[in-house]
């Protein structure tokens, strides 16, 4: 057996439209002629550019050192013969170590930077991600959990299966998972530290074993190909401005036959009586202002044609509706008053609304609160539920 | 495991370090994290041994942890030379212009040489060294690794 027996680990490749060259996967050739074809693309594409030479290595998992010197070496030398080209090396922080090797290469030559591109793919992250947010995402997980729990056996969720919650947040979902299912194994999955450093706090608080938490980026993960039973990704697709990048991921990890769990809400109807027109109106405008930052909140109903779209079969699609009488109206009280908080507040000064404006936003997730604390009120919060199965 | 029969194919290196980086990572905070980390550190190291110029012998391989750090003892056989070669080599790579040699060799012309591994260990994961002699022909190279608190 020698390394040729095996098909490239890795691909390169070269987008002259932005510039771009790319390489991906495992890179570990025992000589630099395994490389060969690579490093002539690298050439040929150097030589085509003007202006910025981008290398993105956001997917690429391990290199080793012979490769990294083979690679460096026609950049390096590169920089040389034309000073006027700059080069920016595109790593994602998920992968511990890249952005750290590369840097490097910026002590060599100052025309070789390197940059972290995980951000633009969060715009509304750090609205939602914020400490003060993370008792309410804990509330808002146990009311939808009341509903959930009955409607994942449906979805594929069972015992002694291997699973993955991507964007798990502060990780409570998969905490009742665990107890509620026990499958095998849960990873769970955030790319925000502080969320993921409070989910490893309580886990270890309570004793909760089996889950295993972990830093990615959900649109490019470590995780490998087929590895999963059942795959969810709950209240997430709705928050990134390029959910089909993040449906092809849950694609690819889960295994054939496995399935993938979706939810999504569509905000603007965000229901409750008494005040209903005014409830209506705030809901309408807050969809508004998510789309203003690139966040599609009214998804839901999208499930099914996203999952189609990216490959599944057997889509099985349901809604809830989170109430007022499902538990304690106060809990729901309490949800609303901190969307309230947080979006009529910092989110809708970002955008620069009116004061005019914002005093009748908060008035309609008053009047929601209202209706949920009325003795004779309802309030509702629409969810939808999607999942697909990947193909055998 | 003889070191022949390791030498027979690159891929055992690629393959050993994943395996085990999946296998003892299970329980660190980010265990994708940690496995992706320590299969690219302990790789470079069975590159190492692959790359020996002693035609017998065998290679072993012991992965032991103490607190946050995790220790991997690889021993294997080497030349008189090798062996002189990888004490010089340990010894810069804990030396205070560790860096500008980093940096030097990435940046020469030449293809990278073992030392470079070392060298990388050394900064970018800050990995402490050592070196045993096992026999006249049989070094153990010893790497505390430090993953669980490098940086982010």
């Amino acid at each position: 057996m020698s390394p040729h027996d095996h098909p490239p680990r890795f691909r390169t490749q070269f987008d002259p439209n932005n510039q771009e060259f790319s390489i991906a996967g495992v890179v570990r050739p025992q000589s630099i002629d395994e490389l060969a074809p690579s490093i002539t693309l690298l050439r040929d594409s150097i030589a085509q550019v003007r202006g910025v030479f981008y290398v993105n290595i956001k997917r690429l998992t391990q290199m080793n050192n012979t490769a990294f010197h083979v690679f460096s070496r026609v950049i390096i030398d590169a920089c040389r013969t034309r000073p006027e080209l700059k080069f920016v090396i595109i790593t994602s922080s998920v992968v511990g170590w890249t952005t750290r090797k590369f840097t490097m290469l910026n002590g060599v030559e100052p025309n070789i930077t390197v940059e972290e591109y995980d951000r633009e793919f969060y715009p509304g992250q750090d609205f939602l991600e914020e400490g003060g947010f993370i008792p309410i995402l804990r509330t808002q997980t146990r009311m939808t959990w009341r509903h959930e729990r009955k409607i994942l056996p449906r979805h594929g969720m069972r015992s002694g299966i291997t699973m993955a919650d991507i964007c798990c947040g502060i990780g409570d979902f998969a905490v009742l998972v665990q107890k509620e299912f026990q499958p095998f194994r849960i990873v769970a999955l955030d790319h925000s530290k502080s969320s993921l450093s409070y989910a490893r706090k309580v886990a270890s608080e309570f004793d909760v074993r089996g889950i295993e938490y972990t830093y990615g980026d959900a649109s490019e993960m470590l995780l490998e190909d087929n590895q999963f039973d059942l795959v969810t990704c709950r209240h997430s697709l709705q928050i990134f401005n390029k959910p089909e990048l993040i449906l092809k991921e849950l694609y690819r990890i889960v295994k054939p036959g496995g399935r993938v769990y979706v939810t999504n809400e569509k905000i603007s109807q965000c229901l409750g009586e008494p005040r209903g027109e005014s409830i209506q109106w705030t809901y309408e405008e807050l969809s508004k202002l998510f789309a203003h930052f690139k966040m599609d909140l009214e998804l839901g109903p999208k499930n099914r044609r996203y999952l189609i779209e990216a490959g599944f079969q057997d889509i099985r699609v349901e809604s809830f509706m989170v109430t007022n009488l499902d538990g304690d109206p106060q809990e729901f009280a309490d949800v609303v008053q901190s969307w309230e908080d947080t979006f009529a507040g910092e989110m809708a000064r970002r955008r620069g609304d009116s004061a005019q404006f914002i005093e009748r936003f908060r008035q309609g997730f008053q009047d929601h609160i209202f209706a949920a604390l009325h003795p004779k009120g309802y309030a509702g919060w629409p969810i939808w539920v999607a999942s697909g199965q990947k193909p055998l | 495991m003889k070191i022949q029969t390791f030498m027979s194919t690159w891929l055992y290196c690629d393959h050993m370090s994943t395996y085990l980086a999946r296998m003892i990572s299970h329980n660190r905070s980010d265990s994708i994290r940690y496995a992706n980390l320590f299969s690219s550190a302990f790789n470079e190291l069975l590159e190492i041994a692959f790359r020996t110029r002693h035609p017998g012998g065998e290679l072993a391989c012991k992965v032991s942890r103490l607190g946050d750090v995790d220790r991997i003892e690889l021993t294997f056989p080497c030349t008189i030379e090798e062996r002189q070669f990888f004490e010089e080599a340990i010894a810069r790579a804990q030396g205070s212009e560790s860096r500008e040699r980093y940096l030097h060799s990435v940046s020469g012309d030449l293809a990278p040489s073992r030392e470079v591994v070392l060298l990388e260990l050394a900064i970018d994961y800050n990995a402490t060294l050592r070196l045993e002699e096992v026999d006249t022909n049989i070094i153990k190279l010893i790497v505390d690794l430090p993953l669980e608190s490098l940086p982010h």
